[in-house]
């Protein structure tokens, strides 16, 4: 799936550049030093891929339902906003648990996301699955690969 | 029962995340409640077919593969999940029982109850009247 990532990263360099293999396994990658890149453990993580004709956005909000995850565009801005309760599900009163750990995510949370421009937002669709909301973004007809044939002159 | 979260196996060893490969740690919740240890653990994208739960000699681990339909032609643009699977592994103390532990995932999050054997469990002693 999104192994193929791996491609983007600058390469390895096998054997010469010993000191920073070294510190890159002390020290591991704090993530992409990308202008939109966030802190680890900011939620909900997402990733973006592109086709031919479509751009597709996967938003990873696991626990939350269709219902609670609102998509919003505005300006070629993609936000993602909603709230998580982080409880075991039952909603019933419970004598006071002792918690070990907490680290999942639980509150209101709003992720923005600037998209590529040439999208029609008007198509645009969204489906949620197992934790993972997938939102499809069709380019405009104009901005898709097209083939231009040679005449024989 | 800190056991559990204190030697935790989450952890990468150099030499143990070399043989698992690039997987990504899930964030948990691990609290008590009744007469069982409760984890939550946020695997998005997992199924119930792609998930594992196993315990071995005391070591629960779970692992969960990204099952997502994407089409093949697929480039990424910009990418925070970097990994295919999730993998986790926790020390279990003594006190659980092992043969009783249930799990069930709901919209990408993994549940597992890890009740604890009945010798184990909170008594309230009655007091009699002298």
């Amino acid at each position: 799936m999104f192994g193929d990532l791996r491609g983007l990263e600058p390469a390895r360099v096998q054997g010469m550049d010993w000191f920073r293999q070294w510190m890159d396994e002390v020290f591991p990658d704090s993530g992409a030093a990308d202008i939109r890149s966030v802190p680890r453990g900011s939620f909900p993580m997402i990733n973006v891929g592109r086709t031919d004709d479509t751009v597709r956005v996967y938003v990873f909000a696991p626990g939350i339902t269709a219902s609670e995850l609102a998509i919003d565009i505005q300006d070629n801005v993609l936000t993602v906003s909603g709230k998580r309760d982080a409880e075991a599900g039952n909603g019933e009163q419970q004598p006071p648990r002792s918690d070990f750990r907490r680290e999942r995510f639980r509150g209101e949370f709003s992720r923005s996301l600037a998209l590529p421009d040439g999208l029609d937002v008007e198509r645009a669709e969204a489906r949620f699955r197992d934790g993972v909301c997938e939102v499809l973004l069709p380019k405009r007809e104009e901005l898709k690969p097209r083939r231009i044939n040679v005449q024989v002159a | 029962m800190n056991d559990i979260t204190r030697r935790d196996a989450g952890l990468p060893e150099s030499a143990e995340s070399n043989q698992r490969g690039d997987s990504l740690l899930p964030p948990v919740d691990i609290f008590e409640e009744g007469n069982a240890l409760h984890i939550l653990a946020d695997m998005p994208g997992v199924t119930r077919e792609s998930l594992h739960i196993e315990v071995d000699s005391n070591v629960l681990s779970l692992e969960g593969d990204v099952a997502l339909e994407m089409p093949e032609t697929l480039t990424a643009i910009y990418a925070e999940v970097r990994a295919q699977r999730y993998a986790r592994r926790f020390t279990l103390s003594h006190e659980i029982d092992s043969d009783a532990i249930e799990a069930r995932i709901d919209n990408g999050v993994v549940h597992v109850t890890l009740p604890k054997k009945a010798t184990h469990r909170r008594r309230r002693i009655e007091i009699q009247a002298a």
